[in-house]
């Protein structure tokens, strides 16, 4: 007990030296709660799953891709005959389009806050398949199931992340003209019925209308033309999305899709979701790796130099007094553990004070708005109230040993020679 | 010369010539210069201390080094990024796509478009008398590599674009080629060995053909023609299909290094896009010569009606956002003057398709709009690690303050002056911020010339694949520097003012 009151103590001695090294601390460790927050989601996001897994079939070559829409019953059921018990089908699935546009008519206006994106799908997969979703309790979920049951009603209803309904300065129950960008002169009257929870963020951003209605617009398009179809009409399939139950459902139905002749003009590959994702981050490889390897190890070596320095002050200045406890029999191990002790204490203390603020801080703006492919923000994870004290206890402790040891190995007499 | 790159992009819009840097050099320098000459600090001192405390000096230095070089090295791939997009296009091109685009992936385009723009009386003609425009089909298709080596990429994005008569290209877009390469041919496909195997002719720009050459196994390399990148005669796989290298262009430092040119008729039909995604013409520099000041009068008067306009609309709604007023340019040269008043043309006059027009240079200065989220995100970072040093110097000069209190009480005997003893340990401070900040950019000026993928874009929506250049120079070594100092004149003044408080007695007590 007296020793930890020591250690308190020698803490609170040197206030200042103490509230510098647990700033410097904690500044660091922001740095890299905040790279650590975007690698380990990427992490999640390209982690394969064993069960429960989602496969993505997008075309072959190009990128974006686009198919004709007619591929997507078929590839819903997984490439299967539909007079073959032995198949393997999956358990849900999403097909996805995408539709770019602007709220403002005057091409010369648009900008980054009237643009409009959105997912052209079946309105309540919204709920069973898009990520982070499926995983949300009913409870939690409840505005985006109030909004796809309204689009039952509203054929033209359109499901507004929040971010973008704030930047289009639009609420719930307004009415929008969106401008094609993808889909040249396709101009489309939405009513806004609802948006998505909060949490994830990653939808924040997005929208989702139905895909019957974009249909329906399609052939409007080909009716006001002269019959002629929409020149992007046979491309507005972007990715059909399968849930499978397990790698050997995922290998039978990619088997299935691959060899099955309706799909070879384009042809169309199939991946599980992590796979495809990680193939799509490839593109930011190098930043990812820069993050990865040279800003967080360079932050942490930083944050090791600065207590080390700090500590090896500290040890020399109290020389004297280390000296002292080993004439009152202090064992040289105590002392080292006592320098090591107190640099571990406000290394760790530091290190989580920040973490938790960070986390507090960046969940509470709605996530670290850092965008990487499609992940448009991210939201600090709860590991993060563990990484940062340990950040800020390994990083002490690799600062410390060194003036730890010097403080361990102080010798009586020469101190003492010097004293008098 | 620096203009255009990562200075004139940083939010300050700073630049070598900027009055505001030179201004915070000149300063720091002037004061450290008239401080040693008139003050008469005891600089001996200082740095008989620095020396004497060389661990600790050390160490701090370190953290200095560390924070400015990796802000030099993340600042360097940044500047690769401006640097690319300010090297690509042609002051005298007008770029076409279809109108509502603002992406060539999505723009669309027909045959009789192209035939129909280069009878305009704008376009320039070649020495032979052609129009000189590029007819172009842009595709981003994937490359998967199956048996990739450790640490490279399993997939990759490549940029092709088709073109119809690579040579008007070339001259459109002035790019060469070099020695040994060769455009490919008309057909756009040649046999290769004794089997009747075809492959697709493709000429690589220098940034693709580096990458694509990193994918080397070890024992291809032994062989290989070139060992940096690859080269005529080389083969790779895309869309199932081989394609072999007819040459490879000049570095252009432009976003065309990253991309693959190729047939139009070859990939239009492989990848199933038969139209064309973009034209590039060629303005004539003297088109409509005697209404160059008409049409910059014109566009200084719209914007300044477009800033009214939004002025008068803010008032009725305060929640819009604060209009900004459109920075009219005056055309720097012939070339630009023919491009902006072609494009006038298309835009406003041109009416038998629907076309989105826009000078080239413009067009591709425009996609920076993740060159400034990785800006920002960089500086956000280096100033919160900067504050870590900050931190760091101040726990370093307050040890070196305590240790050395009796020193300062003998100073102010001696008839140094308060603020003698504050500039005496500010400069110790700014010394030591000074070595780290050298020896970071040092260490971040390594990174100068590596290459990196990376994206960029004018939005979400669309965006290019690129490879670039790390590119360190005055700018990010000016930033470097003025961090530096900044951190060491922070992280040292509260201390020194610490000290420069300290009466002679409560010194030496």
């Amino acid at each position: 007990m007296k020793y930890a009151f020591l250690i308190f103590e020698n803490i609170r001695r040197n206030l200042i030296r103490t509230i510098l090294t647990g700033l410097c601390t904690m500044v660091m460790v922001v740095v890299v709660t905040l790279v650590f927050t975007v690698l380990s989601a990427l992490d999640r996001a390209t982690t394969e799953k064993q069960k429960n897994l989602k496969a993505i079939v997008t075309e072959k070559w190009q990128i974006p891709s686009m198919m004709p829409y007619s591929y997507a019953t078929a590839l819903s059921e997984g490439g299967a005959a539909a007079d073959d018990p032995n198949a393997a089908r999956p358990e849900d699935s999403m097909s996805w389009g995408f539709f770019v546009g602007s709220t403002e008519e005057n091409p010369a206006k648009r900008s980054f806050e009237n643009l409009f994106f959105a997912f052209i799908m079946e309105p309540e997969k919204a709920r069973t398949m898009l990520d982070e979703v499926d995983t949300l309790t009913d409870d939690e979920a409840q505005p985006l199931l109030a909004a796809i049951q309204r689009m039952k009603d509203v054929p033209n209803g359109v499901i507004v992340g929040q971010e973008r309904l704030d930047k289009m300065k639009k609420r719930v129950g307004d009415r929008i003209t969106v401008f094609g960008r993808n889909y040249r002169d396709m101009d489309l009257e939405l009513e806004i019925v609802g948006t998505f929870p909060r949490e994830p963020a990653r939808y924040a951003d997005s929208s989702v209308i139905s895909r019957d209605y974009f249909n329906r617009q399609l052939d409007a398009y080909q009716r006001s033309h002269q019959n002629k179809p929409h020149p992007m009409a046979e491309k507005t399939l972007g990715l059909v999305w399968l849930r499978l139950k397990d790698r050997k459902s995922f290998s039978k139905v990619s088997e299935q899709i691959l060899t099955s002749p309706s799909f070879t003009s384009p042809p169309v590959k199939i991946e599980t979701s992590s796979t495809g994702i990680g193939g799509f981050l490839e593109a930011w490889r190098d930043i990812i790796w820069g993050m990865r390897w040279l800003m967080a190890p360079a932050c942490l070596l930083t944050l090791s130099l600065v207590i080390s320095n700090a500590i090896s002050i500290s040890v020399r200045e109290r020389q004297l007094e280390f000296a002292v406890m080993k004439v009152l029999g202090f064992r040289p191990t105590q002392i080292l553990v006592l320098v090591l002790t107190e640099a571990l204490l406000i290394g760790a203390v530091s290190g989580f004070v920040s973490a938790a603020m960070t986390y507090a801080g960046i969940n509470g703006m709605g996530g670290l708005p850092f965008r990487i492919a499609f992940f448009p923000k991210f939201a600090v994870p709860l590991e993060a109230l563990w990484w940062g004290p340990a950040m800020g206890a390994i990083t002490a402790f690799a600062g410390s040993v060194v003036p730890a040891w010097r403080a361990r190995t102080v010798k009586v007499s020469d101190v003492f020679a010097r004293v008098t | 010369m620096f203009q255009n790159n990562l200075l004139a992009a940083a939010p300050w819009a700073l630049s070598t010539d900027s009055p505001w840097l030179l201004g915070v050099f000149g300063v720091v320098g002037l004061l450290l210069v008239l401080l040693v000459v008139i003050g008469k600090v005891p600089l001996s001192y200082n740095l008989l201390n620095l020396r004497v405390r060389w661990v600790t000096s050390l160490m701090t230095a370190g953290a200095f080094v560390l924070v400015i070089g990796l802000q030099t090295s993340m600042l360097a791939f940044v500047n690769g990024m401006y640097a690319m997009t300010d090297s690509t296009g042609e002051p005298g091109n007008v770029l076409i796509m279809s109108e509502g685009s603002t992406d060539e992936t999505f723009s669309n385009l027909g045959f009789a478009d192209a035939t129909d723009l280069e009878t305009q009386d704008g376009v320039m003609k070649s020495a032979d008398g052609k129009a000189m425009v590029s007819r172009e089909t842009y595709l981003n298709i994937v490359q998967t590599i199956p048996d990739h080596l450790p640490g490279r990429p399993k997939r990759r994005f490549l940029q092709v674009r088709g073109l119809d008569v690579p040579t008007m290209s070339a001259l459109v877009h002035n790019m060469k080629l070099v020695h040994g390469s060769e455009w490919f041919t008309d057909a756009g496909v040649r046999e290769i060995g004794k089997t009747g195997e075809t492959a697709i002719e493709v000429v690589l720009g220098d940034g693709i053909a580096r990458d694509l050459g990193a994918d080397r196994k070890p024992d291809d390399l032994k062989t290989a023609k070139n060992r940096t990148r690859l080269d005529v005669g080389d083969t790779f796989d895309v869309g199932g299909r081989l394609w072999i290298i007819t040459g490879v262009m000049e570095s252009s430092g432009s976003l065309y290094d990253s991309e693959i040119w190729t047939k139009q008729s070859q990939i239009g039909s492989l990848f199933g896009k038969p139209n064309y995604t973009t034209f590039v013409l060629r303005a004539d520099p003297n088109f409509r010569k005697e209404q160059r000041e008409e049409f910059l009068a014109t566009r200084i008067r719209k914007a300044e009606e477009a800033y009214e306009k939004a002025i008068a609309e803010r008032k009725l709604d305060p929640a819009l956002p604060k209009p900004v007023k459109e920075l009219v340019k005056r055309p720097t040269s012939d070339d630009a003057w023919g491009a902006e008043l072609l494009r006038d043309f298309f835009a406003n006059e041109y009416t038998k398709a629907r076309l989105s027009p826009q000078v080239e240079t413009t067009f591709y200065s425009a996609m920076t709009a993740t060159n400034q989220q990785f800006l920002i995100a960089i500086l956000v970072l280096c100033f919160i690690m900067s504050l870590g040093g900050v931190f760091g110097v101040m726990n370093t000069m307050f040890a070196a303050i305590s240790q050395r209190t009796r020193d300062i009480g003998v100073m102010r005997l001696l008839g140094y002056k308060r603020w003698q003893i504050l500039v005496s340990f500010m400069f110790e401070s700014i010394a030591l911020a000074i070595l780290g900040g050298m020896l970071g950019c040092a260490l971040g000026s390594l990174a100068d010339g590596w290459t990196a993928s990376s994206v960029i874009s004018g939005g979400p929506g669309g965006g290019k694949f690129i490879v670039l250049r790390l590119t360190v120079d005055f700018s990010t070594i000016a930033l470097g520097m003025l961090l530096s100092i900044i951190m060491g004149f922070l992280g040292g003044l509260i201390p020194s003012v610490s000290a420069m408080r300290l009466t002679p007695l409560q010194a030496l007590q």
